[in-house]
């Protein structure tokens, strides 16, 4: 596809779709409904955060990315791979290696994004002191956590980190290094990201925080790790394209964003269930004493990612393998940083804007009337969960019914009720 | 509370940890659904959890009852504890008699009762010796 205007990068096959009820079990936005025996997806609501795509068993969700073919519009192209990808291969594999591999692959340039998530937490430390107050902090790093606050948190808007993530950044930047130094117009520059998520495209397409992006397109690992895997081993160590330490290196999991900070209370949450609790806990005021909160959708961070090759937990054991082989003492120069912070590179173009979701009803007096007959519905109900009806559970079928998407019939066992009096 | 309120519900409270902190977010949620006053829905959230955690920590279980109507939300926090002493005390900021345990969960502060009071509108403790305890809370629209 071309990165036009799609809301989001999840999407359902209807022709795999046997409108089983996993998916919309799995959402924790409640965003899937079953109509007509196939998934819909209420696009206000999803975050992209990929849990149905892991629950399919039909291969009926897909998470779009970039084809390959789009890049051949793009005379030169550039790869950003995610730590993660370093996770993916065998005990003998070097992140070095990996990057030659995808300029093997055709890639004209390849960047260590490792390397600029080392460069952003020395950014979030500068921040983070010329900011002391309000707190938690919170990190904006993964859409699907954005996503989720801009929908029900709003009070912790000004919670955010006000930098832009690593990947932007780096687009930012070799789009503008590169025009120059290889005398191209910035527009023939593709440059590419290659990640384990599912949000990604979406963060492209529809950036928050951001006018556009800077990025052209997301490839996810899956799709490009059997070629990679080919190109790998046979490579020579003579080019030196990491540039990463450990502290870099750790970002592809869950605690790597705080790992380089020399904080005191920093909190690093994971996992869809447990970062709506600790966001809970926020808004119920309870985290004032921490002063960082690294949030990430997907269990154990990035690494446990949807569209990954390797088990998450073995990948893991790579990382903390990989970050202890190239130390935990940052490389990046403090003073730059603080240069470049001080210039504005790091900084978000644009405010976050909260995207509330639709009331139960415009007026307020009917909205709080429709609340209350949600309950008595609800008590109607047959309370067996089962999602037969087409929505995830019992309480939604009661707001379904109340908002005129669903009717009292659609219960299986209410209708059971009827035909036998 | 005269008037029928629009909406109304409780909701339990047990007392274990396992499952603290799950009443406050029903009633939170419930709000946010409705598109309730922004402010209003913060300040519930505070309070709420804020009463709730103490129902769970002194008060062995009880009920939250929310009232929804137009214009403020009432909200009644209720428990058949071991009531409260000292109720003056009690509203101290920095006064708690949280056990080693609790302290380590981040609890004791003694922030809960003067938190309450300061994101509510109104705020009423009852609390009898080997009977319980209970808050009325009035939350405003626009306060
Ligand atoms: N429902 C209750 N039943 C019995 N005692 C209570 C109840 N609620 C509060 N208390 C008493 O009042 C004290 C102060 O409560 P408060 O909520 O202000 O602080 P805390 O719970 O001790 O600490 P924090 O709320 O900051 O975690 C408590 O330590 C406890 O002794
Ligand atoms: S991506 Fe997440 S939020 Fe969106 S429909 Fe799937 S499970 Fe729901
Ligand atoms: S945790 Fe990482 S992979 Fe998962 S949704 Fe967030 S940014 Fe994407
Ligand atoms: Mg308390």
């Amino acid at each position: 596809m071309t990165p036009e205007t799609k809301l989001h990068s999840i999407q359902i096959d209807n022709e795999k779709c046997i409108g089983c009820v996993l998916c919309m079990r799995a959402c924790p936005m409640k965003a899937i409904r079953i109509r007509n025996d196939k998934a819909v997806i209420d696009p206000l609501r999803c975050v992209d955060c990929g849990e149905c795509y892991r629950v399919c068993p039909h291969d009926a969700v897909i998470p779009e990315t970039t084809s390959f073919s789009y890049l051949k519009k793009f005379k030169y192209t550039v790869a950003l791979p995610s730590p993660v990808l370093y996770m993916q291969f065998g005990w003998e594999v070097m992140p070095n290696q990996v990057l030659q591999g995808l300029k093997r692959f055709g890639f004209d340039y390849v960047y260590d994004v490792a390397w600029m998530c080392e460069n952003v937490t020395a950014a979030y430390e500068v921040y983070m002191q010329l900011h002391p107050t309000l707190k938690p902090k919170i990190s904006t790093v993964c859409p699907a956590v954005v996503r989720l606050i801009t929908h029900l948190y709003p009070d912790l808007l000004n919670h955010f980190i006000p930098i832009e993530s690593p990947r932007e950044l780096a687009a930012k930047r070799l789009r503008f290094k590169l025009a120059i130094e290889r005398n191209l117009k910035p527009e023939e520059i593709g440059i590419i990201h290659i990640t384990s998520c599912a949000a990604k495209m979406v963060s492209v397409n529809h950036p928050v925080g951001l006018a556009k992006s800077h990025l052209d397109g997301v490839v996810s690992i899956k799709d490009i790790y059997g070629d990679l895997l080919d190109l790998i081993e046979d490579v020579e160590e003579d080019v030196i394209l990491q540039k990463s330490s450990g502290v870099g290196l750790g970002w592809a999991q869950s605690g790597g964003e705080i790992r380089g900070m020399n904080l005191e209370n920093a909190l690093a949450v994971s996992g869809v269930s447990d970062v709506i609790r600790i966001l809970d806990d926020a808004e119920a005021g309870r985290l004032r004493n921490i002063d960082y909160l690294e949030l990430l959708i997907c269990p154990d961070g990035c690494i446990g990612g949807p569209m990954v090759v390797q088990n998450r937990h073995i990948a893991k054991q790579r990382c903390e393998t990989l970050v202890k082989m190239f130390g935990e003492k940052s490389r990046v120069s403090r003073k730059m940083i603080r240069r470049l912070f001080n210039e504005g590179f790091y900084k978000m173009e644009e405010g976050i804007e909260q995207t509330p979701l639709p009331p139960l009803d415009p007026d307020p007096i009917k909205a709080i009337q429709k609340s209350q007959k949600i309950e008595e519905l609800l008590s109607q109900l047959c309370g067996k969960e089962c999602g037969a009806c087409g929505s995830p559970d019992c309480r939604t079928l009661a707001r379904d019914i109340v908002v005129g998407e669903a009717r009292l019939t659609d219960c299986v066992f209410i209708e059971e009720e009827k035909d036998n009096p | 509370m005269t008037d029928q309120p629009l909406f109304k519900k409780a909701f339990p409270v047990k007392g274990d940890f396992a499952s603290a902190g799950e009443a406050s977010v029903k009633v939170k949620n419930i709000l946010k659904d409705i598109g309730y006053d922004s402010g209003v829905i913060r300040r519930v959230a505070v309070a709420t959890y804020e009463a709730e955690m103490n129902v769970v920590m002194y008060g062995g279980g009880g009920e939250i009852v929310m009232a929804v109507n137009a214009d403020h939300v009432n909200i009644i926090i209720v428990d058949q504890g071991p009531g409260i002493p000292d109720i003056k005390q009690a509203l101290v900021e920095g006064y708690s008699t949280a056990t080693e345990e609790m302290r380590e969960m981040g609890f004791g502060a003694g922030m809960g009762l003067p938190n309450i009071r300061k994101n509510s509108n109104e705020f009423t403790i009852d609390s009898e010796m080997g009977k319980g305890t209970r808050l009325d809370l009035v939350f405003r629209c626009g306060g």
